[in-house]
């Protein structure tokens, strides 16, 4: 069965359907809002939210876009609504474009980076992504885990695409800049 | 063969290529200019060893029971949304059916009435408030049918 089969048979309001695309997407939803809000009690509660989101609005979802698209965007919002409420700060946009350039700078040889994800040490690359602002978490899960395209983000995030590869760029320069400088130490 | 200055650019962009947000012609230019330097090369090293990371971060796993709750909870949302689709259609056929008893059957009370009157030597003279009197008989009704409905669909649900 397709997502587009699951999806037409969800909009019938079929408990079949419902139950094949719960399977499908379940890990996926999951991973992405836990990458959001970082508490898996928070994460679970939005993902019945999602779940209820979609299950009362997928007549309205507009078949010939992406249901991946709008499913995500689903989630998105409600966990940047969860943000918002009791974590205005982690939305911040910061313009780590200097510390990026910094970085690039330093000394040759293997830096923490390589030595971290190289080494045992590679679990910890999740914590760093933890530590970034809620925008660049959600940018680096949606390209690189759930392999969206450039244009599908846009479309989760309501945003244009330059502002989409702006906030890969910072994001991807923050994490290593993250993991050079707080890992420095204890890589060693 | 990218010129010298142009490793600034390069090196900016390469995050970027990693994340395959450049433009063809960018991309072009960042793998002229890496194939000839290897410091950019080794940064570029660097970032796709990065993106490979992310894409390979273990996935957690939705827990099994939470599935099974959301399942239920839209289940039970169906249902609930099913009823509130037929209570509305019961409604509209309830108006409907009022205001068709109402002026379907006003005529044949109101010639009985005159009958009636004309038979206790009354003048009929109240023609408008009848009407209205009638109206809101029928209405109270089609009200009393609506809420009788609705208890019962309520201790349906409650033993279901």
């Amino acid at each position: 069965m397709t997502v587009e089969s699951d999806v037409s048979r969800l909009r019938r309001g079929d408990p079949e359907a419902l139950a094949a695309l719960l399977e499908r997407y379940q890990h996926r939803l999951y991973r992405y809002l836990l990458r959001m809000v970082r508490e898996p009690a928070t994460a679970e509660d939005l993902f019945q939210q999602t779940w209820l989101r979609v299950a009362e609005n997928i007549r309205r979802y507009d078949p010939a876009r992406s249901f991946e698209a709008w499913f995500f965007s689903v989630a998105r919002n409600l966990a940047i609504d969860h943000l918002r409420r009791y974590r205005p700060e982690s939305l911040d946009e910061t313009d780590s474009s200097e510390v990026s350039r910094e970085w690039l700078l330093a000394a040759p040889g293997p830096s923490a980076l390589e030595r971290v994800l190289a080494g045992e040490r590679a679990g910890r690359l999740a914590e760093a992504v933890a530590g970034l602002p809620a925008i660049y978490r959600d940018v680096l899960a949606l390209r690189f885990e759930e392999e969206m395209k450039l244009e599908e983000i846009a479309g989760v995030l309501d945003v244009p695409l330059a502002t989409v590869k702006t906030r890969l760029g910072r994001a991807l320069e923050g994490l290593r800049h993250k993991i050079e400088t707080e890992w420095r130490g204890d890589t060693r | 063969m990218t010129a010298p200055n142009d490793h600034g650019t390069i090196c900016s962009l390469l995050a970027l290529a990693v994340a395959g947000a450049l433009e063809a012609e960018e991309q072009r230019r960042v793998e002229q200019h890496v194939a000839a330097c290897p410091g950019c090369a080794a940064e570029l090293a660097g970032w796709q060893e990065l993106a490979g990371s992310l894409r390979r971060m273990p996935t957690p796993q939705a827990p099994a029971a939470l599935v099974e709750r959301t399942r239920a909870r839209i289940e039970v949302q169906w249902v609930a949304q099913a009823e509130m689709r037929w209570n509305q259609q019961l409604m509209v056929f309830l108006v409907l059916f009022a205001w068709t008893i109402t002026l379907v059957t006003w005529p044949i009370v109101r010639l009985a009435s005159r009958g009636v009157a004309s038979w206790l030597d009354v003048p009929y003279t109240r023609t408008w408030t009848d009407l209205v009197c009638y109206t809101v008989l029928v209405w109270l009704t089609a009200g009393v049918a609506a809420v009788v409905l609705a208890v019962r669909q309520r201790r349906e649900r409650k033993l279901a």
